[in-house]
């Protein structure tokens, strides 16, 4: 099939006003009368709250209003209802909030925190869910209802398939491993923000957010305030990035709503920096005990998989990450046998959300890791036990994932093959500098996720007279590009310039719902609403331009801003045809609506059953060198085989990739949120170390079309996976090149120095 | 942050600023990327800024060749001292430079700035100090004292500067001709840039024309409470010929090395590791 715009490199249509400095983000917004807010935070991570004294915050001049969870009247936040959005009588990690403050002025907002008076008793907190697991350890989080066997488990999800017993036996290998993973952060260019502005005269409430999930965080916030929720109306500045950090209602939110409600005057808050690390969502920390077993032949026979997720004090959205990550083992190569369990346990720690990969970049890595370990002990090559356990199209995993399109295995061969995994992986590696070449894999969803009610997108379409075309989609633009993409497929099916298209989708007062932008799904969620709505489009004009051109429906073409006769060669412009419906009987609009709901189903109460349309996969291979004398690793090459079906716009394609990659090589190698007795130690860019500019390696990047047939030209969901698999990869080769066994991450000069010198002593 | 400045742009309204604020706090600023987020961390209150940004004293200001040497002048940004031509045949500086940070902090932070600071970890004084560099400390009567750069750091963030000076520039005296060069930088961290080091080391050494060594100067960063010289290390290379030395030979110069290092442990490495690492690129340079 040729497309005249679709698989072309289009820069985003939004890149002029981001490099301009036109975007208007959070940070930007400014109302008039507007009063700035400012939240008092806990001072230990776990207390109780004896007396707060806001009196003399009060008397500040330019203070307006100071609230605590006295004055207020409010639901629980988040997915289990067990956070309150300001605490009384108790405090349990460090992001707490004990009251807030809205002012003239920032300045004078925090000198009045400094005015609240709190009396604490510090109690020793809980940072180790292990101990939070035992039987004398206090009760965390009071609105626990303890139904998961322990007070302390938020939420445990237990899954299986096949017979576990039956494939041991058969299992000439078996690997045993504990993994342990990291709290990291994502570290958003534009810090948290949000500008609330409630109206006294109609009772509507403004929420200027960066939400990713506006028609969520519409309904969450009328529960927490108790409003209707139509009487909220969220408008999405442009989100200087989101990563899964804005999926959850954070109480800095209703606080600030909370404040303009009070004062009848519109009130911002906008995180410091130094707050967008402490208080932010982070990529929760895990501790995985998996067994893996294999045949003499390398084929795979099970996995038994224990998790122990710190959950930290609340339950964010992040508790789902279980739903990934038993997919991952579930799922990802052939598997005839699985048993898992995840519990996510309270902590005093701060609350785990769900960062782009949700939970499957901590499940690939010690899934990968333990393949590596099987390959070694059946003495089988690396690529080799990947290659032949592959998935493969058609199939149904033990889980019930069915993979009508599958580029696993193709996306593994380019890889291997463009790294030079055979040839170059002999190299002699004597010297202080060792090279090696490391592989992963990794499966995700690549239809969206059927986890809520509905996993739909709408879209509005609406043709002016002039022949411009508005798109209303429900769905929301992070950075991603999708409204680039969004754009794409209007100008190809119309066949009108891409500059006559205009995108909106930032107010919930007028866009369509849709549920949000996580799960890679806005492309094809959103992409075959598109699709949909502007088939309902065409036939209108079709209509029309048949009778006009005085021939049948399937002689008409699109093009060029026109519709033309194939028979005849005569043709309308597309404004004309506008006009003519508009203008003359049957005087009617060029718009159309449409919702669009994917194909997959809802997972039965034993987590079986086809919850995507489609799947994703890909394989990485990972060029380093370790200098053996610091430890550091350098990456040198990364090989990014992916399927992603169909290449849509292969400009935002490879920024998706490249970023990925990055943020996959920052989780390999140096980023970790370091925590002392629930505080975070590393709170500025100088401490918490993402990757710069010279820590880039090359990234080829090998796309695999498989043509799903039910994406949007073929396409599949694709933004997470990039990151998914580069740890484990970059672990795998490590380990391989030192002979050393890399098991958690990061992999910083001093833990690799660490391993190389135990080895030797192991050794001597 | 809420500060007054006072921008003197010859150095007799420096030197007049300097007098009529002794009573008072005040504090030297030239590129600001040390200050500022110092104050960020914790404001000072009634401070006043001398700034020297302004200041159009070439002593201050440029790079240039004398009889004793070559003069840096405090103010000379690290872009400066990269561009310089006098400056490349000094590898241990150039390297320490271009390690530092990122192209846009070395275009505003000064020399100057980065000894004043007196940090553990500054690149560019580490190389200094390795150099045998010495200070020109500007007094408030207009005199000039001088004083080695090994002796210049009392403490962590603390020198021999007293209130009524600063810095004016810094001398690189002459070095002997030599025929061959072992000259370098080395820093440990957990990336390629924006990187404060978990240890470093900058050696300058020279041979003649038979390999025998006739200069050393190494230095240590990160492993101790200010920038140190390795005395010993240095005596021990002296007379030995650089192409015969054995791995016994290279072993001790580590160890050597190693006895200036008493480093801490903290979230950005613990003190085994800093040990470690710095034990095998003093062993590696050799
Ligand atoms: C993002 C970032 C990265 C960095 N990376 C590195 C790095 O890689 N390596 C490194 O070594 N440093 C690094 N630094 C620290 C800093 O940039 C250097 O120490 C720099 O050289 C300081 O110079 P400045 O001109 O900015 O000093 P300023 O901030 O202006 O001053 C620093 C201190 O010295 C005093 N002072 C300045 N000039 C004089 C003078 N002539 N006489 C007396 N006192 C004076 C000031 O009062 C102040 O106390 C980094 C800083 C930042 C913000």
């Amino acid at each position: 099939m040729n497309y005249n715009i679709i698989g072309k490199r289009i820069p985003k249509i939004d890149a002029g006003d981001r490099v301009s400095g036109k975007s208007v983000f959070g940070y930007d917004i400014e109302l008039p009368g507007m009063l700035h807010g400012a939240i008092l935070r806990t001072k230990y991570p776990s207390a109780i709250i004896k007396s707060i004294d806001i009196s003399k915050a009060k008397k500040l001049a330019g203070v307006e209003c100071v609230i605590t969870a006295d004055n207020v009247d409010t639901e629980n936040l988040n997915f289990r209802k067990d956070h309150p959005v300001l605490k009384k009588g108790e405090v349990n990690c460090i992001r707490d909030e004990i009251a807030a403050v809205a002012a003239v002025s920032k300045e004078i907002a925090e000198k009045a925190l400094e005015l609240i008076e709190v009396t604490y008793v510090e109690r020793t907190g809980i940072f180790d869910p292990l101990e939070a697991l035992k039987k004398d350890a206090p009760q965390i989080n009071k609105f626990s209802k303890g139904d998961n066997g322990n007070k302390n488990i938020s939420e445990a999800f237990h899954y299986e398939h096949g017979d576990l017993a039956e494939e041991k036996k058969k299992s000439a290998c078996i690997i045993t491993r504990q993994y342990v993973l990291p709290k990291v952060t994502p570290t958003c260019l534009s810090p948290s923000s949000i500008t609330a502005n409630y109206s006294t005269v109609d009772d509507e409430l403004t929420l200027y957010s960066s939400t990713q999930v506006p028609f969520l965080y519409q309904r969450e916030i009328s529960q927490v305030l108790k409003m209707d929720p139509s009487k909220i109306r969220v408008i999405q500045p442009i989100i200087g990035g989101g990563f899964g950090t804005k999926l959850d209602i954070h109480p800095f939110e209703p606080i600030c709503a909370l404040l303009s409600i009070k004062t009848g005057k519109p009130v911002q808050i906008l995180f410091s920096r130094k707050e967008e690390f402490i208080h932010s969502a982070i990529r929760q920390s895990m501790v995985i005990d998996l067994t893996t077993g294999a045949d003499k032949n390398g084929k795979f026979t099970f996995r038994e998989v224990k998790i122990i997720k710190d959950n930290g004090a609340y339950t964010s959205w992040g508790v789902k990450t279980s739903f990934v990550i038993m997919q991952t083992f579930s799922s990802l190569y052939q598997v005839p046998a699985c048993v898992y369990d995840a519990d996510a346990v309270y902590t005093n720690n701060v609350f785990a959300g769900s960062i782009r990969g949700f939970g499957n970049p901590q499940a690939t890595f010690a899934l990968e890791r333990n393949i590596d370990l099987m390959a070694e002990e059946l003495g089988m090559d690396r690529a080799e036990i990947r290659l032949i356990n592959a998935n493969f199209p058609g199939e149904i995993s033990g889980q019930g994932l069915e993979y009508h399109s599958c580029g696993h295995k193709p996306a593994l061969e380019a890889v291997i093959k463009h790294s030079g995994y055979f040839t170059r992986n002999k190299k002699n590696n004597q010297g202080r500098y060792k090279r090696g070449i490391g592989l992963a894999s990794m499966l995700h969803v690549g239809g969206g996720a059927k986890i809520y009610p509905s996993d739909g997108c709408g879209t509005t379409l609406k043709l002016d007279t002039y022949g411009y075309l508005t798109i209303i989609t429900g769905s929301s633009e992070i950075g991603q590009g999708s409204e680039t993409v969004l754009a794409m497929m209007a100008a190809e099916e119309l066949g009108i310039d891409l500059k006559k298209i205009k995108v909106i989708n930032t107010d919930t007062n007028v866009k369509p719902w849709d549920v949000g932008v996580h799960a890679s799904r806005t492309s094809f969620v959103a992409g075959n609403s598109v699709l949909g709505a502007l088939k309902k489009l065409k036939e209108k004009l079709s209509d029309k331009a048949a009778q006009l051109l005085n021939t049948s429906l399937e002689d008409l073409v699109f093009e060029n801003g026109t519709i033309r006769s194939e028979k005849t060669g005569n043709s309308f412009k597309i404004d004309k045809i506008v006009r003519e419906l508009h203008f003359k009987p049957p005087h009617e609009l060029c718009e159309v609506s449409y919702y669009y709901e994917p194909s997959s189903e809802f997972q039965d109460k034993n987590f079986k059953g086809n919850v995507s349309s489609c799947y994703a996969f890909a394989a990485q291979a990972v060029e380093v060198e370790v200098d053996t004398l610091t430890g550091k690793v350098d990456v040198l090459h990364v090989y990014v085989g992916q399927d992603v079906g169909k290449v849509l716009n292969p400009l935002g394609l490879e920024g998706q990739i490249e970023g990925g990659v990055v943020m996959g090589l920052g989780y390999a190698l140096s980023e970790e949120m370091i925590f002392e007795n629930g505080y975070l130690r590393n709170f500025s860019f100088h401490d918490y170390k993402v990757p710069t500019a010279r820590d880039i390696p090359e990234i080829h990047f090998y796309p695999i079309e498989t043509h799903e047939k039910t994406g949007p030209y073929g396409a599949k969901g694709m933004a997470e996976a990039p990151l998914v698999p580069t740890a484990a990869a970059i672990a795998n080769a490590v380990s391989n090149i030192l002979g050393v066994e890399i098991n958690s991450l990061p992999i910083t000069p001093e833990n690799v120095l660490k391993a190389i010198s135990n080895k030797q002593s192991d050794q001597g | 942050m809420d500060f007054r400045t006072i921008s003197p742009q010859t150095t007799e309204e420096l030197l007049e600023a300097i007098k009529q604020n002794q009573g008072k706090h005040f504090r030297f600023g030239a590129g600001y990327t040390d200050l500022i987020p110092e104050l960020e961390m914790q404001m000072e209150n009634g401070l006043i800024v001398i700034n020297l940004a302004k200041l159009k004293d070439s002593n201050f200001t440029s790079i240039f060749l004398s009889e004793d040497g070559i003069r840096i002048g405090a103010l000379t940004t690290m872009t400066d001292v990269l561009s310089n031509k006098h400056l490349q045949k000094f590898p241990v500086l150039i390297e320490a430079v271009e390690s530092f940070a990122s192209v846009q902090i070395r275009s505003v932070a000064t020399v100057g700035g980065n000894l004043c600071t007196a940090s553990p970890a500054g690149d560019v004084s580490c190389a200094l100090v390795a150099l045998g560099a010495v200070s020109e400390i500007l007094i408030a009567n207009g005199q000039i004292r001088t004083v080695p750069l090994t002796e210049f750091f009392t403490g962590v963030k603390t020198t021999v500067l007293k209130k009524n000076e600063l810095l004016r520039s810094v001398l690189i005296p002459h070095q002997k001709s030599a025929e061959r060069i072992l000259s370098g930088f080395i820093k440990i961290g957990n990336r390629n840039s924006m990187e404060i080091a978990l240890a470093s080391l900058a050696y300058h050494i020279t041979t003649d024309k038979n390999g025998i060594i006739t200069s050393a100067g190494t230095a240590v960063g990160s492993v101790a409470e200010t920038i140190r010289y390795t005395e010993s290390a240095c005596e021990f290379l002296l007379g030995k010929n650089m192409d015969q030395l054995s791995e016994e030979d290279k072993e001790t110069f580590a160890d050597n090395v190693l006895k200036y290092a008493n480093p801490i442990s903290d979230i950005r490495a613990s003190a085994w590791y800093r040990h470690q690492v710095l034990w095998n690129i003093s062993k590696s340079i050799l």
